[in-house]
């Protein structure tokens, strides 16, 4: 083979137009690589194609919102409801966390100021302006309820409901419909006998010490049926209290729920000594009065006391003290 | 404490051991050490249970589990619906825990989320969540999210 046939060879492989592939090539040696890799001898035809990982373009962001934010802003525009804490948008330099070794962990990226519950939409001047906005709602405070007598006055009755708050999405509460009536027993117009029977009546919702009876009622399935029912238990309880039944005649001294000096024998031992020593009758210790005689209101006041409310030091000194100014009047006096 | 005080009158005394010695197995949310320690924790991963409300927060805010709350087990299956649901939705982008708090019947659902996509996909997947949670869930759903550059930024200590 001449060198001239050489050249006309590679010239018309040269020649060939881009896509055309001959059947034999001559120099195989030469032939350039299509790309930079080494080829590798891939018989089962299994070529691994590593893709490369995705890159992501980085977004973006704005520089915080916090930094460009003028001094006398109106904190209540840029957060004007509740909302998750955003560290972009508070200005304050926060930390959170508790970390042994460094410093608290800052405000960016931080869970755990996300999770409180924060009140950013309530600062005060935020406060004032829902209040100055609600304004215009309101009535005037109406004339002759300013103090709580008044109030008591006009409106003995209490009526105490709860409404529930949850954080559910049902506003249905079971315990929503129990009523709690309140009312003081001496606004009732009630007599000495239908108030202690109203007193017997009612057992233990009657507090001794404020003088309020409360009836709860939470039988209904609803508020306004339990307080219905409220309202109709106190209306029997007054009218029975007021009727007085034939049988209530038979109550004896043991019945009493309190001593009562004048329907006992101290009284009689009492006025016995001071009228000493005519006799008297059971008509003249019904009759006879003590209300000019200090010594003897002293001294039923001491043994009312004593029986109702127990002996102790004070009880009993008062009673001794009243005994002897009853028996040895002379001797108190020097 | 508690439980482990009372523990010896009901057991005889060999059974101590082997009970406290157990104590010290506790696996329950504790990370695991890994060999070359670059194993990356969160401030709430970093915490193991007990420290909840001593140095960090609950990840669910509700009055359900109080006294006479009501619907507590609905609340719990629906917070880890909405969980599961998130983590899906935000594939590879949540780089902490999943805050649900509820208010009334507003349901907040707080979260860092990484800046790997578009602010475009961003807002719709915002849109998505809210409205498809709030149409399953029967309530207004508020997605609160802040973002961070990247999963380091979270970071609280390699273990």
């Amino acid at each position: 083979m001449s060198a001239l046939q050489t050249t006309l060879r590679r010239t018309t492989a040269v020649l060939m137009p881009i896509g055309y592939y001959p059947a034999r090539v001559w120099c195989s040696t030469r032939a350039a690589p299509t790309d930079g890799k080494f080829r590798v001898l891939d018989l089962k035809k299994k070529s691994f194609v590593p893709h490369a990982k995705k890159k992501y373009i980085k977004t973006i962001t704005l520089p915080p919102r916090a930094l460009s934010m003028p001094v006398d802003q109106e904190w209540s525009n840029v957060w004007p409801g509740p909302r998750t804490f955003h560290p972009a948008t508070v200005p304050l330099a926060l930390r959170q966390g508790y970390d042994p070794k460094r410093a608290s962990p800052g405000k960016y990226g931080n869970a755990e100021l996300m999770k409180i519950p924060n009140f950013l939409h309530i600062t005060p001047p935020a406060v004032k302006k829902h209040c100055s906005a609600l304004k215009q709602f309101c009535t005037e405070w109406p004339k002759g309820l300013e103090t709580d007598e008044d109030c008591d006055r006009h409106f003995p009755m209490t009526t105490i409901t709860t409404d529930y708050c949850h954080s559910s999405p049902t506003i249905k509460d079971p315990k929503s419909r129990i009523v709690t009536i309140k009312i003081k027993l001496s606004t009732l117009n009630l007599d000495k006998h239908a108030r202690d029977k109203m007193i017997r009546l009612v057992g233990d919702r009657y507090d001794e010490e404020s003088d309020i009876l409360t009836i709860v009622t939470d039988r209904c399935p609803t508020r306004k049926q339990n307080y219905d029912y409220g309202v109709y238990v106190l209306t029997a309880l007054y009218h029975e209290s007021n009727t007085f039944e034939e049988w209530e005649r038979q109550k004896q001294e043991a019945d009493m729920e309190h001593y009562i000096w004048e329907n006992n024998p101290s009284k009689k031992a009492y006025v016995t000594l001071t009228r000493w020593p005519e006799k008297v009758s059971d008509d003249d210790v019904k009759s006879h009065s003590i209300d000019e005689d200090t010594v003897g209101q002293k001294y039923k006041e001491a043994v009312t006391e004593l029986l109702n409310n127990g002996e102790d030091t004070y009880t009993l000194n008062k009673y001794r003290e009243a005994a002897l100014a009853v028996l040895l009047p002379q001797t108190i006096q020097a | 404490m508690m439980f482990l005080d009372t523990l010896p009158r009901f057991l005889p005394a060999r059974s101590n051991y082997l009970i406290l010695s157990r104590c010290k197995h506790v696996q329950a949310a504790r990370y695991k050490r890994s060999i070359k320690g670059n194993k990356p924790l969160t401030y709430e991963m970093a915490g193991p249970p007990h420290t909840i409300a001593h140095i960090k927060g609950w990840n669910s805010w509700n009055t359900c589990n109080m006294l006479d709350g009501l619907r507590p087990a609905e609340t719990a299956i629906d917070d880890e619906f909405i969980r599961r649901f998130m983590t899906g939705t935000w594939h590879d982008l949540i780089a902490s825990e999943i805050i649900i708090k509820r208010q009334h019947d507003i349901i907040r659902i707080a979260a860092i989320t990484v800046q790997k996509i578009s602010v475009t996909k961003v807002y719709f997947l915002i849109g998505y969540t809210e409205e498809l949670l709030s149409y399953w869930l029967q309530c207004p759903i508020k997605l609160e999210l802040q973002t961070v550059e990247d999963r380091t930024a979270v970071v609280f200590k390699y273990i």
